[in-house]
């Protein structure tokens, strides 16, 4: 089975609430500070590093999550294409 | 006892609904016209009591808790929880302890151990096809969520195992209901992933022979051959193996398929026929 990294998908999964992905586009440091993401992955998540995100969750919370963030669907796409 | 009123499926994706409003008039007419005719044959089963197998997108489950399989056996589920459903105008769903209970009763007398909510949210998945195929009012529904988003997930053959018992729990549920299966999901579709709105004609085409053909084997070597390479989505396609033998594995008619990279799924609609 491939890694997963649980907080990471911990942060994704309740950024589906639509109170809680505001209050990440308003301050994402601040509510990243509230889960215990190993720091070079806590970076790539700042980064909108989706090439280091992607085999750490599963795709449809990857998804959702770059959504929620605010990123462009064409965006996503591009980057998980690579 | 009770009757199998008949056995659909249709395919699924949020963009139906949230990029609806985008969708041009020839685009909404192939998504609007399969989803009618399924609609149309699925009121006149007259079912009592729908079953309703589809996925589970992270609305109820996460990777604390992730089953296999769960029946949904409230008096009440909850509606789409996703924003881009709002329109669909269903708060909460009817359900149907009654059937439900006896599902689980008789798969836990049978050998399966599902898991059980009294109170699932049902997301796009469940709620599309219904909104989609205009059933208004909504019949009340027993869901069933099978894992198809994140490994492991249960075999195909086990999915053939769950439909053959829900065909024998609907014959055994004393009363005269009429009982529908819903199959929700696939086919071919790739989410978040880099091959995400790649759709699999290829391996959709073999699905559709696979169904049309009947039978338990031959659909489990295909999908078992096949699946692992058609995109992370395609593995809904476990809700109409379910469907399929829940029918009896005698064959469906295609009532529609066409590939829609807008809505980056191969789109299939389809009913079986039990009595034939």
């Amino acid at each position: 089975m491939k890694r997963t990294d649980y907080v990471l998908s911990q942060l994704f999964f309740d950024l589906q609430s639509v109170a809680a992905a505001t209050a990440y586009r308003a301050d994402r440091a601040a509510v990243l500070d509230r889960y215990a993401l190993d720091p070079d992955i806590r970076a790539a998540v700042l980064a909108d590093d989706v090439a280091t995100l992607a085999p750490l969750v599963n795709p449809y919370l990857l998804r959702y999550y770059c959504s929620a963030a605010g990123m462009p669907e064409a965006v996503f796409l591009e980057k998980i294409r690579g | 006892m009770a009757e199998l009123a008949g056995v659909f499926a249709a395919s699924h994706a949020p963009l139906i609904a949230r990029d609806w409003h985008l969708f041009d008039e020839p685009l909404r007419a192939k998504l609007t016209a399969p989803y009618r005719r399924l609609g149309a044959r699925l009121r006149a089963a007259r079912p009592d009591i729908v079953v309703e197998i589809a996925p589970d997108h992270w609305s109820n489950f996460f990777l604390n808790n992730l089953p296999s399989v769960c029946i949904g056996i409230g008096a009440t589920h909850l509606g789409p929880p996703e924003p881009f459903m709002a329109g669909f105008g269903h708060t909460t769903l009817a359900g149907e302890p009654q059937f439900a209970t006896h599902l689980l009763e008789s798969a836990l007398a049978g050998g399966f151990e599902p898991s059980v909510s009294h109170r699932l949210a049902l997301d796009h998945g469940f709620c599309i096809p219904l909104w989609r195929m205009e059933r208004d009012p909504l019949p009340p529904i027993v869901p069933i969520v099978i894992n198809s988003l994140e490994p492991p997930m249960p075999t195909i053959a086990r999915c053939i195992a769950w439909g053959n018992l829900l065909a024998s729990a609907i014959a055994s549920f004393p009363g005269s209901a009429r009982i529908a299966v819903v199959a929700s999901g696939g086919l071919s579709h790739s989410i978040g992933e880099p091959t995400m709105g790649a759709i699999d004609e290829s391996f959709d085409a073999g699905c559709i022979r696979a169904f049309e053909a009947g039978g338990e084997r031959a659909v489990v070597d295909y999908l078992d051959r096949t699946l692992p390479a058609a995109g992370n989505g395609s593995h809904e396609v476990r809700n109409w193996v379910a469907a399929h033998a829940a029918a009896g594995s005698r064959g469906f008619e295609l009532i529609e398929y066409a590939a829609i990279p807008e809505v980056y799924v191969g789109c299939a609609w389809a009913a079986w026929n039990p009595a034939a």
